[in-house]
């Protein structure tokens, strides 16, 4: 108990000094994770659209093979990725394996199912009405698309923060692709599993700790938005 | 306000068949059925017309594919002397045709915020606020401008859309059931406003199945029915009508 506690007050030692190290691999995570939930977003949401109000010939396999791949596990993507990247792949030229670009194409391919799934179920959830409202008062496709946007702001919002839950705490893919290299692509969770591993358990404490406030941080600002949107007068 | 350009519009040979699919991919043309089997439909300025029919035949299919919401298996479209393609005569029915639901859709956001969505980009300068107040009084709904859309009544929401059609302007107005499920007074004020829309030279197009109602307003009453649109003949309805019209009725038709 003695040694849990003291562990837990070096590690809020070492997220309010300042450490480095630390704050350095805090970076590299939100840094990889936000640009990859960037790159996904825009086509994820635009194929939920699609899959929820277009019709069209093989639709509904379509939403299929979407919700297969969420349960794809994350070293599996991490291994299809490294194949595909490593020198003898099809990508090999390119050189990326154990780079940030390499972290990002990992996660934009972790993301992206939970984004079409979930924005496709946010569009859902709105009839069909709501479209074709928007058309006839005679807005064009782009201008009806962002009214629907709007209608389903929540839903996509909490896809996009499940997408980015996800990715930033995702370890398989990260440490394949990455390679856990110090200041390049050592992120939160290599970082963990690292120290966690050499029996240095301070650094990944401090290192939990962002994670679980960040978690929270958004999970209360949904709250607090979807509250704030759900008044009625 | 866009200016109406539309004033006579005649669809003709509108076909459109359902058609089961397997795996959402494979079409089963065998077990096809046919919903409208060349339908004709003819609409003027300034004209109400009535179409009823018993429930499941068409009607809504009908206003969803004149509204260009639904893409028929084939129609050809005539406006003056002038055979539009359907993929031409799609832009000009988004234009100047406006489709209202039995429930009409709110937004989330206020009615005023409901009534923006009609206006278009050269309306939405610094007179828009005049032009949502004055559909707000057309309405009478400004007590509940700043109300959430989503808490009107069945009739206040009608309301709200008959708003959005006075901003809009279109040339011709589809309502399907337009005061179905509404009580007496909220059913007045609803034809009321529909008359004013008639009266300013937009044609009508009502579907309901009941035929007693708009008796005051229509001009015509077509009845479709086995996908097939027939003109009634006789204009004045009765209640003895309404329980006559179905399921037989080619003695009162013509042609």
């Amino acid at each position: 108990m003695e040694s849990l506690t003291t562990t837990i007050l070096e590690a809020l030692t070492l997220l309010f000094s300042g450490d480095t190290e630390l704050w350095t691999i805090i970076g590299i995570s939100f840094r990889i994770s936000t640009t990859a939930i960037i790159i996904a977003m825009i086509p994820a949401v635009f194929i939920g659209f699609v899959l929820a109000y277009a019709d069209f010939p093989g639709r509904r396999l379509l939403i299929s093979i979407s919700n297969t791949l969420l349960a794809v596990p994350a070293v599996v993507v991490g291994l299809t990725l490294y194949i595909v990247l490593s020198r003898q792949g099809p990508l090999g030229e390119w050189k990326l394996l154990f780079s940030q670009t390499a972290m990002v194409i990992g996660q934009v391919a972790l993301s992206f199912p939970i984004l079409v799934a979930m924005s496709h179920s946010a569009f859902q959830s709105v009839e069909i009405r709501a479209w074709d409202t928007a058309r006839t008062l005679g807005r064009n496709p782009l201008s009806a698309f962002f009214i629907i946007m709007k209608e389903v702001r929540f839903g996509l919002l909490g896809a996009l923060f499940a997408g980015y839950g996800r990715i930033i705490a995702e370890v398989g893919a990260s440490m394949m692709l990455g390679g856990n290299i110090l200041n390049s692509t050592r992120n939160i969770p290599t970082a963990i599993a690292m120290e966690t591993s050499k029996g240095e358990f301070a650094q990944g404490i401090a290192l939990g700790i962002i994670l679980v406030s960040m978690a929270f941080i958004l999970t209360m600002s949904l709250q607090y938005m979807q509250g704030k949107g759900s008044i009625r007068t | 306000m866009t200016d109406k350009i539309l004033t006579h519009i005649q669809f003709s040979n509108i076909n459109k068949y359902y058609t089961k699919k397997h795996l959402g991919i494979f079409t089963d043309r065998k077990n096809s059925k046919a919903i409208l089997d060349s339908a004709e439909i003819e609409l003027k300025g300034g004209e109400c017309v009535l179409l009823t029919g018993q429930n499941g035949s068409g009607k809504s299919t009908l206003l969803r594919i004149l509204a260009g919401m639904l893409k028929p298996d084939s129609a050809t479209v005539t406006t003056g002397f002038e055979s539009l393609s359907w993929r031409k005569a799609n832009k000009l029915i988004r234009r100047q045709i406006m489709y209202l639901y039995q429930e009409p859709y709110m937004f989330d956001g206020s009615v005023t915020r409901n009534l923006k969505y009609a206006l278009n980009d050269k309306q939405l300068g610094s007179k828009s606020n005049d032009q949502i107040s004055q559909a707000l009084k057309w309405a009478n709904l400004e007590h509940r401008a700043e109300t959430s859309a989503k808490c009107l009544s069945g009739g206040e929401r009608q309301r709200v859309a008959l708003a959005q059609a006075w901003l809009k302007q279109p040339s011709i107005l589809l309502l399907d059931e337009p005061t179905a499920n509404m009580d007496e007074e909220s059913r007045r004020s609803t034809e009321e406003l529909l008359r004013r829309f008639k009266d300013s030279g937009t044609a009508l197009l009502i579907a309901s199945h009941d035929v007693n109602h708009f008796s005051q307003t229509m001009d015509k009453r077509l009845l479709l029915d086995k996908g097939k649109i027939c003109e009634m003949t006789n204009q004045v309805t009765s209640a003895h009508d309404n329980v006559s019209l179905f399921p037989s009725t080619s003695n009162k038709l013509k042609a």
